[in-house]
């Protein structure tokens, strides 16, 4: 055979090996962001119940309205740290609760629909 | 020709396996691992080294195939392919490289850096390659049984001139362009291995030059001449020269080699070798700034008279003489006035962040070793500075156009004897000494803060804010930095029961305080249980009270205590009761109000919010320095 048909054939291989890879994992990698950022995005599965745990302060206690306001921290898999109010199953779990309390308290139902239904004091700020 | 072509492609397939084995006895940090196949496995499956070196060990196979199993070039088609192709995979083979070295690992532009980098390779290999070969033709043309050779010779000498001047500016342009991104300053040219390193390659690199610029203007125009008498004498000093420029080149290589297991200038701590250093800021000294604009002048005709001498052939000598002296004369004028002490810390940056915690330590170290001379304001009217040679510094006078951070730093270790000012060398760590640089820092703001008021002024000098980190209960840990770009900060130093009334009146705007782009963060000043619930839940408090961290916050921004008021004038005045200062979203602080000062005040809400609008309704500045200057 000709050295330049060898040549072209030489780069066509090539050419076509690179385009090959860029298809194998170029273009995977960028489907990887994305279904990363949706994973981050939806990180609830809906329609599931499920049971959280985390600790907050209780800022204030409104039992005409059955809501406690608490800054919680990060509840993994749920929301992260900030300051909101919950409902208890039972007003009644509010007995003895202060502003300033530190409660660990767990959460329970189908998110984003869910109650208070255990908390502990663990201590005062 | 084609057999030294050979031979290097072999010999670059060998240091390939060579340079895996010694990678792979690197990565996995024991000498037996470089023979060892499953640390081979390793590197190339999981390291970029290991990616690059598959691509270019690949291209450099494919290469050395094409070299030696060449048939015969019967047309001008397979001439043509066969070099082209040898070319574009050397290229690929020098260019791949650029991927496993410092600018791939160039965080932001690392484009642009790859793109240099891999010019800088392809020209000196270009130019690297053809010298060996070059040499050998010239050599074997200026024995006098070479005269078949001769006109081979005069070409390549002719044609390799032309290369190479190409190949020295595209060399020169990346290699400035790549010098810069990893080296960013002067003092990190000056003060780093790296630097130095770059230094020894430059300096290796200035006879190269010296010798190509000889070669290209009095040899290779003289090497057609008279065989006898001038051709052939003029090709075996080439010849010689360019064995010259070889060896330079390789040298150079070593260098390289080094500076690539050297990190980058700008990721080290630069250690500055001189005693002096040219700081513009010293031109705002009164009579510097004519001084320097005079040398400037002089330097700048002396300029004119070397371009001119480079333009003109007539008098040459005398325009560059003069143009010489005049550039002489013009910097001896300016630059001495600019030139300001320095240590080999001068250009050491902080490595502790400009943070509350950081600044109350300082504050403690200030008070246990410091106040005794520079006085509990930092004024340097300490009880026992009254006896020394020189009078202790005013810390919070604005001397940053004479001292870097750097400077201190070295003055606390090493002292000024010439002054009195003790070494602290043995005291105090690296840390305390940046907690001391960093409350200082804060001493000098609080003194810049007393014209602060309750009122934005856009024009008045900036004041960084302090950073700090807080928690609120069992939440997590945040900065006021965090709140950079997004929040301007409500910061809320309270003490009760004084401040109770206004934490209620602040409660119950917090709602709307929040809608206009404000976080309220309040800090209790006295240390005491349970400050959420003291504050208590009628109405109810939902803005964050600092139970973590609060200590050192309301330390720090003490130093923001000092006004115009006569209270404030002096050393050392009382903390007030309640204060409250606005960081807006650059991170500078711009107001502050003092409960009970006269003058404007933010006890009615309305007022907070029109200020919050003033400083919603700027264009955003650049944020604060993270360090002394």
């Amino acid at each position: 055979m000709r050295l330049w048909r060898v040549v072209l054939l030489l780069n066509l291989a090539l050419g076509l090996g690179l385009l090959m890879g860029f298809l194998a994992w170029g273009r995977p990698l960028g489907e990887a962001r994305r279904e990363l950022a949706e994973l981050r995005g939806q990180a609830v599965t809906p329609g599931v119940e499920r049971v959280f745990r985390a600790r907050g302060v209780v800022r204030a206690i409104v039992p005409e309205i059955n809501v406690i306001v608490l800054s919680h921290e990060d509840i993994a898999g749920f929301m992260p740290p900030m300051t909101m109010g919950f409902r208890a199953q039972d007003p009644k779990l509010y007995d003895g609760v202060k502003v300033g309390d530190v409660l660990a308290f767990t959460l329970r139902g189908v998110p984003p629909n869910v109650v208070i239904t255990e908390l502990r004091k663990e201590g005062m700020l | 020709m084609l057999g030294l072509a050979r031979a290097a492609g072999l010999v670059a397939l060998v240091t390939a396996v060579g340079l895996l084995a010694l990678n792979a006895a690197y990565v996995a940090g024991r000498p037996g691992a470089a023979l060892d196949p499953a640390a081979w496995g390793r590197v190339l499956s999981s390291t970029q080294f290991g990616a690059v070196w598959l691509l270019r060990t690949g291209v450099l196979l494919l290469l050395t195939a094409l070299l030696w199993a060449r048939e015969r070039e019967d047309s001008t088609a397979d001439w043509a392919a066969l070099r082209g192709e040898s070319w574009l995979l050397a290229a690929a083979g020098a260019g791949a490289l650029a991927w496993a070295g410092h600018a791939a690992a160039v965080e932001a532009d690392g484009g642009a850096a790859l793109g240099a980098d891999l010019l800088h390779l392809v020209a000196a290999g270009a130019w690297l390659g053809a010298l060996g070969p070059l040499h050998l033709l010239l050599r074997a043309a200026s024995i006098p049984g070479g005269a078949d050779a001769r006109p081979f010779a005069v070409l390549a000498a002719r044609r390799f001139s032309r290369m190479a001047l190409l190949a020295m500016l595209v060399l020169v342009a990346t290699g400035l362009w790549n010098a810069w991104e990893q080296l960013g300053d002067i003092p990190s040219l000056l003060g780093t291995r790296y630097g130095w390193l770059l230094l020894l390659k430059v300096a290796l690199l200035v006879p190269i030059l010296a010798l190509a610029a000889v070669n290209r203007s009095r040899l290779v125009p003289a090497l057609p001449g008279d065989a006898e008498t001038v051709g052939r004498p003029a090709m075996a000093r080439l010849a010689r020269f360019v064995a010259a420029e070889w060896m330079l080149a390789l040298a150079i290589l070593a260098v390289v080699a080094v500076l690539g297991a050297t990190p980058p200038g700008k990721h080290e701590a630069p250690w500055w070798p001189l005693s002096f250093r040219l700081s513009w800021d010293a031109a705002a000294l009164p009579g510097v700034r004519t001084r320097v604009l005079i040398g400037g002048q002089i330097a700048v005709v002396g300029v004119l008279g070397l371009i001119v001498a480079v333009l003109l052939a007539r008098a040459r000598a005398v325009a560059a003489l003069a143009g010489v002296a005049l550039v002489t004369v013009g910097l001896w004028v300016a630059l001495p006035p600019l030139s300001v002490d320095a240590y080999p810390t001068t250009y050491r940056r902080t490595t502790v962040p400009y943070q509350a915690s950081s600044i109350a330590h300082g504050e403690a170290l200030y008070r246990s070793h410091c106040v005794l001379c520079h006085g509990p304001a930092g004024w340097g009217d300490g009880p026992a500075g009254a006896g020394l040679p020189k009078k202790p510094a005013d810390l919070t006078a604005p001397h940053t156009a004479q001292h870097t951070a750097g400077d201190m730093y070295w003055w606390l270790i090493h002292g000024i004897p010439a002054s009195g000012m003790p070494a602290f060398g043995a005291v105090l760590g690296e840390d305390d000494r940046w907690d001391l640089i960093n409350y200082i820092r804060g001493l000098a703001s609080g003194e810049q803060g007393r014209m602060l008021s309750a009122t934005i002024e856009p024009n008045r000098p900036r004041i960084g804010a302090p950073d700090a980190a807080f928690a609120v209960g069992p939440g997590p840990s945040r900065t006021i930095k965090d709140f950079r770009g997004v929040k301007t900060v409500l910061l809320v130093l309270y003490s009760l029961p004084d401040s109770a009334p206004r934490m209620a009146t602040l409660a119950r705007a917090y709602e709307t305080l929040q809608a206009l782009g404000t976080e309220v963060i309040a800090v209790p000043r006295e240390r005491g249980e349970a400050p959420i619930a003291r504050l208590g839940g009628n109405p109810p408090v939902y803005y964050p009270v600092v139970t973590e961290g609060a200590e050192e916050i309301a330390q720090a921004y003490g130093l923001f205590r000092r006004n115009l008021s006569p209270e404030g004038m002096k050393p050392d005045p009382s903390m007030p009761a309640h204060m409250e200062f606005l960081v807006d979203r650059a991170g500078y602080l711009r107001a502050r109000w003092i409960a009970g000062e006269p003058g404007a005040s933010w006890a009615e809400i309305p007022a907070l919010m029109a200020e919050i609008q003033a400083l919603n309704r700027e264009t955003p500045a650049p944020p604060p320095a993270e360090h002394v200057h």
